[in-house]
């Protein structure tokens, strides 16, 4: 390896790595936690048949999740001023990444909901509580333990798909390395190093994630 | 007290009850047997509204009202006034025993929380889970989640409390304790109506036996007199078959 890319790559690191910091990983928490709303949101018009309601909530989950997600992002970020609705590149991304995971998360809290025994919710109307309250105080918190490895998962695909976020202007992790790639002409070297720093963000998720699971583990082994 | 007239209920065509009446006085322990699939746990569901009636009425006290067109409101205001036992217990599985008692006290009747949490220990004292209290559903026996089951539906202090099969999921060695229980607040004069197979109970402790038979009552009265001279011959099949398995 030459001096010169040796040189580059040392360089290099950190003007991807503070991006990475500053861009991708608070685009992937504030995309996660709007999927997380609009996730629960879908599942709990859909478990509760809403009339009307639900229609709309398929309708939704449809249509997200059967085009591309670059799709969307273009739609919202190149689209919408056409139609007088003017974002900047970080919050139509934030927009794009939570609405497109908000329906595949609706499907992980569906089936955690359902994945609750009906005595539960019986015992609850039976000792007087309406269902909104059933919902909070019986329902949820004993769906949450059930989703969460689904829903970690799919916080660790999002931060991955973040780096789509380059395609609409976002400086981000990937288009820093892009940018010094085209600069250097060592795209090589440069993707490597992007790939690297994804790689250390999502193996720190990973570790959260078993963490997390183990403390979730025991507490729910502990209340079965 | 408590009074269900001409009660029909069918599932996808299949007649489960078919025109059946039942009441219960306050004080009274009415012990419902019958063969399995005869509609006992069908007509606990209806009364409690987990089980929309085709057809039926229900009194209960100055309460008059038809059960297949029951509001939300009338719903909730009933089971306000009732308990219910399952035979699966049910038990909150994300609250502690305490927990699992203090709910229906502090979210459902907005009761203050030391209130709730007093009167939850002094019924959990009853059912003799005190030392309990601060367990898991997942950390109890059955016969223990059975009897914290009962203190959560006594705590609000129902008009009438409904037991499906209490004892039919337990080892037969923890029956005894979840029996025992039910027969202490027999005494103190709670109004009960059970679903059971435990003959022996049904004969100590209900002041009156109710036998079930294609979805309506066929026989009923003091457990002397079903137990000691049944006059319907179904009746007395039955119970040579109930009694002999013991
Ligand atoms: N949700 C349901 N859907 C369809 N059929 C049902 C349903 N619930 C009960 N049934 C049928 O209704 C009949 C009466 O059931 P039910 O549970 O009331 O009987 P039971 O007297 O409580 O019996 P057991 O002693 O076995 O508990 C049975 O034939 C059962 O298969
Ligand atoms: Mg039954």
């Amino acid at each position: 390896m030459s001096e010169r890319l040796i040189g580059i790559i040392t360089s290099s690191f950190f003007k991807i790595l503070i991006p990475g910091i500053k861009v991708t990983i608070p685009l992937t928490l504030l995309s996660f936690a709007l999927s997380l709303a609009v996730g629960l949101l879908l599942a709990l018009i859909q478990v509760a048949d809403i009339k009307g309601l639900r229609q709309v909530a398929r309708f939704y989950i449809w249509v997200f999740r059967g085009t591309p997600l670059i799709v969307q992002l273009f739609i919202i970020f190149f689209g919408l001023p056409n139609i007088g609705i003017t974002l900047d590149a970080f919050p139509s991304a934030v927009l794009a990444f939570g609405l497109n995971l908000g329906a595949y998360n609706a499907e992980v809290f569906r089936s955690a909901i359902l994945a609750i025994p009906k005595g539960q919710l019986e015992a609850a109307y039976m000792i007087g509580l309406n269902y909104p309250q059933a919902m909070v105080r019986i329902i949820l918190p004993q769906s949450f333990p059930v989703a969460f490895p689904n829903l970690f998962n799919n916080l660790i695909s999002l931060l991955k798909d973040t780096a789509l976020a380059s395609s609409i202007t976002v400086i981000d992790l990937f288009t820093t390395a892009q940018q010094i790639a085209a600069r250097t002409y060592e795209p090589f070297a440069l993707y490597l190093e992007a790939a690297f720093i994804y790689l250390i963000f999502s193996t720190g998720l990973t570790w959260l994630q078993r963490y997390l699971e183990q403390k979730l583990v025991w507490k729910s082994d502990k209340k079965r | 007290m408590l009074e269900i007239h001409n009660l029909h209920k069918s599932f996808s065509g299949t007649g489960v009850l078919s025109g059946m009446d039942f009441k219960v006085d306050k004080g009274e322990v009415v012990a419902i047997i019958g063969q399995s699939g005869s509609g006992k746990t069908t007509l606990l569901r209806c009364m409690s509204f987990l089980e929309k009636a085709d057809i039926g009425e229900i009194i209960f006290d100055d309460y008059k009202g038809d059960m297949a067109h029951i509001s939300q409101k009338d719903i909730k205001m009933l089971r306000m006034e009732m308990g219910f036992v399952f035979q699966s217990f049910n038990l909150f599985n994300n609250m502690t025993a305490l927990e699992n008692v203090m709910e229906g006290l502090v979210t459902a009747r907005k009761m203050p929380k030391d209130k709730a949490k007093e009167k939850a220990l002094e019924v959990l004292a009853k059912v003799g889970m005190l030392d309990r209290a601060y367990y898991y559903p997942g950390e109890l026996s059955g016969g223990q989640q059975q009897r914290v089951a009962i203190a959560r539906a006594i705590a609000p202090e129902p008009k009438v409390i409904l037991f499906d099969e209490p004892t039919s999921a337990l080892d037969p060695e923890l029956t005894g304790e979840v029996l025992e229980t039910m027969k202490k607040l027999a005494l103190e004069g709670t109004t009960m109506v059970v679903v059971t197979h435990e003959m022996s109970f049904a004969k100590e402790v209900a002041s009156r036996v109710v036998f079930m038979d294609g979805g309506v009552v066929v026989e009923q009265g003091t457990p002397q007199e079903i137990f000691g001279n049944p006059k319907e011959e179904r009746t007395r099949q039955f119970l040579n078959r109930a009694l002999h398995k013991l």
